[in-house]
């Protein structure tokens, strides 16, 4: 009976439920589960975009500058070729004077923030405010008092050193986290013309650079009225340009706030859509940390790089087989996974539906010898004998196989890769061939080696051999570890040379103190054509000549290649300075790292230069037919 | 008691400030946050190094930034991630939140799996299906975490992905898996020759049955259950349950998990609307859907309860753990319903297995979308994280299962005439999973901080993948709260599995 009686409830519980159910049927058909159905191009990249503003010094990484080149234009950009070519849609520069050195801008009618703000001389005002650094303030010493409380103090070398600095003072301290050398060059306040829309810059000195060197960051507007809590973004631009002329540090302090910390990006898309504003093709429309960010092309945009894809996807993927993987499984149309034979290799077996380029990347290999430290390089262990110490040089760099090292390392995975013969351009660019007619490395090093040339500058010399010569580069770094056998079994063939390995995990700071070693070998990353970049590694002094290389005339040639604005000149300068590094011993560049890139055959239009925004320079040229699911295509077929 | 656990916290909290105090020192040793300036090439790369050393006082000693660190740590603030600017809390959030999805279905899988097959391999202790089952379980111990996942990426999405553009089986196909799986069950089993042909025999038949129903009902383009499939499983699940909890001879709870199966089954159609109406109300989400498991539960255990009877509990314990398998059948239904839609759209291009990443991006849909999304990404990764830990509970349960069927209390049970599943299950079975109390948690412990390299293979943003990260930019106090929390949860999976241990088996007095 009982059991009887729970069937029974049992049943009057479903057949009630059924009851109650068809008052209303829902429509479940296929319509109903709201799912997207517009698509286009993913691309995989090694890291994920977080932070809108790409100048800041938390934002200052290229997977915040690529997707910010997708979304805005720029005054120029770099080309196939790594010409620097002006963006005309969106403004139009002119130097107005060599002497003193004076830039002007002007942007066009068009050119204009995704909210309707015009995008203005003033937007890069800004820029110049932020990165010339001279309107940062003093900055203080973190310090505590005796109750353990945080107070600042003032620096040392300040007129107040050790004092506590008062409130107000704290509160009106105006601080942008990034600072460009380059853009402090400007000293002078730029002036900007009646209409807002050109703006002239003045260099303090003249500057080879210029033309790579000031561009539009975050907008200016936005900033302004939210540092500044003013509702009108032509009001907001306004009290910004009487804070910059001014130097209201009162006004500045917040704005210098909130371009250091205002445009970084928590877990999603930011509420206030003014914190990712786009000037060119495409404008941001979803964002998951970590995972991807959407970018659609925007209908109202009308410059020149009108793109034909509708929507770019950026999807966060580290490791390498596994962007090749997803490449496969269709979840990745494009990727530019770190280059090695093993990537090179899953990537060409995948057929016919996928496409590789292999070529070269922003990195070059070389190898330094040290000039002061007591080692077999520097005269001072030949009693200053200058001649004897570049005799060791010269024979040393004969001796190291650069065309070995290519053949079996790098041309497997680029089987177009060339030895590198200059120390300052990078292949393919304007002055490269130029430079290396010029600067003689391929005939006092060359590729076939120098073993009788070698052994006569030693015995000639008189120096006892075999020489010891301590290297230091990675040692986790396999490829560098392969190099250095390649190096050391041709430099101690004929018992010239012997080589003390002194390869370790934290050779990038140990680079600093050349006492620990006579020769470096590692990779210096090239981020522009700039000319002048190079000055650092070998000027005397320079932040990254390491070997403490000193040479008069190579100084005077920086000197005045920072002043030369002429491309024909800089090439001449270039090529001289090269032509003694040559000859000194300086030491000897390698190659191009190698780049792999592998993406959907039915993406077409990708063609990556060597340099930043390498895959994406000229995104607004993809095209692709990847727009429809697989039953769409035969419909339209 | 009191006092073991106040001393066991004291003694924890002395081990976490002197573990940090050794961390903080080792992370500081190992990285180097000047790294990315020293090779750069800025003309004002000196300011910016200057500028670095300030902010993140890199000239004081160690010591003293380590008692910073732990004065703000101590007080709440967790820091900051210099490299992006982002408070360490709030990615912290974001990252155990993404590691819990994870780690759960993958632990409980490799629990429910490992501990089941380990106890039929102990109870058929030197058979050819003990022998199957350790060399199984040592392989899949011994192979490499990032190898499986390549391996599952290829076979298990891409080439998965490929079958599904023409889903056809080969009938050799068919016979050759009907084959095996006759082969494992007629072993898992045991018995006589008799026996075995029969289990053997009728495990081949289902397959074939099963693998030509998917055929011929397309069944891999269009995957459902279905009243149909779903009254056949509801039926089983209430068979099988019953078998393992009370036995079939108790009729009471046969009867409160065959109700309960036959309401699953009327309530099926009502169901459909019942989620419609919950998603047109936009309350359709885990918590309502975990709400219903609950509901489930109770409603089972209150089916047994009005079996009533001198034994109630175990009908409505029955009841309850039949409800819950029937109503998650329920609702992996209405998942699999919205799987046409989901295959058809233009950016999964008929490729539904994912191989990165939590989410296909720009895939907007209601809760079932996102609920099978959820379920293509998280396949792979917790397959492959499950088969290493199943390996080890298997081996961890096969020998405590050995260890307790040979206890004298076993025989004794024996002897007084109990079935043979009384002594299995509640003599031998119970008392075996003592010795896993103290593992699971930590082993918990150990996947929550340690599925760094499975999390970063497929591309998952949870806590390993984070502390990589954040080692590999030389960014502090990211790494720290890391190792703060697994150590942490390290110390308090110890207290508690020393706890459960000591209420489990009352041998064991923690006062000792």
């Amino acid at each position: 009976m009982k059991i009887r009686r729970i069937t029974a409830v049992a049943a009057t519980l479903a057949a009630s439920a059924l009851v109650l159910s068809a008052c209303d049927t829902p429509d479940t058909s296929s319509t109903d589960s709201g799912l997207d159905t517009g698509t286009a191009v993913t691309v995989g990249w090694n890291q994920g975009f977080y932070e809108y503003n790409e100048d800041s010094a938390t934002g200052n990484a290229t997977a915040n500058a690529n997707i910010r080149y997708l979304m805005n234009d720029y005054v120029n950009y770099y080309d196939g070729d790594l010409n620097l070519v002006p963006n005309e849609s969106f403004a139009s520069y002119q130097v107005t004077s060599e002497d003193p050195l004076t830039v002007e801008y002007t942007f066009t009618d068009d050119a204009s923030w995704s909210d309707g703000t015009p995008v203005d001389a003033t937007d890069m005002l800004l820029s110049w405010v932020a990165l010339s650094g001279h309107f940062n303030t003093a900055e203080f010493v973190q310090s505590f008092d005796d109750e353990g409380n945080v107070v600042w103090l003032y620096p040392e070398d300040s007129e107040n050193a050790g004092e506590e600095v008062p409130q107000e003072e704290i509160e009106n301290n105006v601080f942008f986290n990034f600072t460009s050398g380059n853009i402090g060059l400007i000293e002078e306040t730029p002036t900007i013309s009646e209409d807002g829309k050109t703006i002239t810059f003045v260099y303090s000195q003249p500057f080879a650079d210029w033309e790579d060197n000031l561009d539009v960051g975050v907008p200016a507007h936005v900033v302004a009225m939210h540092a500044l809590d003013i509702e009108d973004p032509q009001e907001a631009k306004d009290a910004f340009v009487d804070a910059v002329v001014n130097n209201d540090a009162e006004a500045l302090a917040p704005i210098s706030d909130f371009w250091n910390n205002g445009f970084a990006f928590g877990d999603t898309l930011p509420e206030d859509e003014s914190l990712y504003l786009s000037s060119g093709p495409y404008i941001m429309t979803d964002f998951v940390r970590d995972q991807y960010v959407t970018l659609e092309a925007r209908e109202d945009y009308t410059g020149d790089h009108q793109p034909q894809i509708e929507t770019i996807t950026v999807r966060y993927s580290e490791d390498p087989m596994a962007q090749v993987q997803a490449l496969e499984n269709g979840e990745l149309d494009l990727i530019s996974p770190q280059a090695s034979a093993d990537t090179l290799q899953a990537l060409e077996a995948l057929g016919g539906d996928f496409d590789v380029i292999t070529d070269d990347a922003a990195v070059y290999e070389h190898v330094d010898l040290m000039f002061t430290n007591d080692g077999p390089f520097d005269p001072a262990t030949y009693d200053g004998d200058e001649e004897t110490a570049l005799a060791v040089r010269q024979a040393f760099l004969k001796l190291i196989p650069r065309q070995d090292i290519v053949d079996r390392i790098i041309s497997p995975l680029n089987p177009e890769a060339n030895v590198r013969s200059s120390y300052t351009a990078i292949p393919g660019s304007p002055n490269y061939d130029q430079i290396v007619g010029a600067n003689g490395m391929d005939e006092l090093f060359p590729l076939e080696l120098d073993r009788e040339g070698a052994a006569q500058l030693l015995e000639d010399a008189g120096v006892e051999t075999p020489i010891q010569v301590r290297v230091l580069t990675a040692a986790e770094n396999v490829r560098r570890q392969e190099q250095l056998a390649l190096i050391t079994e041709s430099v101690q063939q004929d018992g010239l040379f012997e080589i003390i390995d002194e390869s370790s995990g934290e050779w990038g700071s140990l680079l600093a103190d050349p006492s620990g070693y006579d020769a470096s070998m590692f990779g210096w990353q090239s981020t522009s054509t700039a000319v002048s970049e190079s000055a650092a590694n070998f000027e005397t002094g320079g932040g990254n000549n390491f070997g403490d290389f000193r040479d008069e005339r190579v100084d005077e040639l920086y000197d005045e290649l920072a002043v030369t604005t002429d491309a024909a000149r800089q090439a001449e300068i270039l090529a001289e300075v090269e032509t003694i590094l040559v000859e000194q011993g300086f030491g000897v560049t390698l190659y191009q790292h190698p780049g792999v890139h592998g993406f959907n055959a039915r993406l077409q239009g990708v063609d990556p230069i060597s340099i930043s925004p390498t895959i994406f320079w000229n995104f607004w040229e993809w095209e692709t037919d990847l727009t429809g699911d697989e039953d769409g295509e035969d419909a339209e077929s | 008691m009191l006092t073991f656990i106040v001393r066991r916290v004291l003694i924890g909290i002395g081990i976490l400030f002197v573990s940090s105090l050794i961390m903080y020192v080792l992370v500081d040793f190992t990285i180097d946050p000047l790294e990315d300036l020293r090779l750069s090439t800025d003309p004002s790369k000196d300011l910016q190094i200057e500028q670095r050393i300030e902010l993140l006082n890199l000239n004081d000693p160690v010591l003293l930034r380590y008692l910073w660190w732990l004065g703000a740590f101590v007080t709440g603030d967790l820091g900051t991630a210099w490299t992006t600017g982002r408070d360490v809390a709030d990615i912290l959030a974001a990252a155990i939140v993404s590691t819990v999805q994870l780690v759960t279905a993958a632990t409980v899988l490799a629990i429910f799996l490992g501990i089941a097959v380990g106890i039929v391999s102990a109870l058929r202790q030197y058979t050819t299906f003990d022998y199957l089952i350790t060399f199984l379980s040592f392989l899949l111990y011994s192979l490499p975490s990032f190898w499986i996942a390549v391996l599952l990426k290829q076979w298990g999405a891409i080439g998965y992905n490929d079958f599904l553009r023409d889903p056809v089986i080969a009938i050799p196909v068919i016979l050759g898996i009907a084959l095996v799986m006759g082969l494992v069950w007629s072993l898992a089993f045991g018995g006589d020759v008799r026996r075995r042909l029969t289990v053997g025999a009728s495990a081949a038949g289902v397959t074939i049955a099963v693998l030509l129903y998917i055929q011929l009902t397309d069944w891999w383009s269009q995957p459902n259950i279905g009243p149909v499939l779903l009254a056949v499983s509801s039926l089983a699940i209430a068979l099988g349950v019953t078998t393992l909890s009370s036995g079939l001879r108790n009729r009471r709870a046969l009867y409160t998990s065959l109700t309960v199966a036959v309401l699953g089954i009327a309530l099926w159609y009502p169901m459909q609307f019942g989620f419609y109406y919950l998603g047109a109300w936009g309350v359709m989400n885990w918590a309502t859907a975990l709400g219903l498991g609950v509901l489930a539960a109770l409603v089972g255990a209150g089916v047994g309860l009005l079996f009533r009877g001198p034994d109630w509990r175990i009908s409505a314990r029955t009841g309850a753990l039949t409800a819950v398998p029937v109503a998650t059948l329920i609702f992996i239904d209405r998942v699999m319903q919205v799987w046409d839609d989901y295959m058809a759209s233009n950016i999964i291009r008929g490729r539904p297995i994912a191989t990165i990443g939590d989410r296909t991006p720009n895939l907007e849909g209601d809760f079932w979308v996102t609920t099978l999304d959820q379920y293509t990404h998280l396949l792979l990764p917790t397959i492959s994280l499950m088969l290493l830990s199943f390996a080890g509970y298997t081996r961890y349960a096969r020998g405590s299962m050995l260890e307790v069927m040979n206890q004298d209390y076993i025989r004794t049970a024996r002897a007084k005439g109990l079935t043979e599943r009384t002594v299995v299950m509640r003599h031998g079975f119970r008392n075996s999973l003592i010795p896993m109390a103290t593992i699971v948690p930590i082993d918990i412990i150990t996947l929550i901080g340690g599925a760094i390299i499975t999390e970063n293979i497929f591309n998952r943003p949870g806590m390993g993948q984070m502390f990589l990260r954040h080692l590999d930019e030389n960014d502090i106090e990211p790494v720290m709260a890391y190792l703060i929390i697994v150590a942490f949860l390290a110390i308090v999976a110890n207290i508690v599995a020393d706890l459960i241990y000591a209420v489990l088996d009352p041998r064991i007095r923690v006062n000792a």
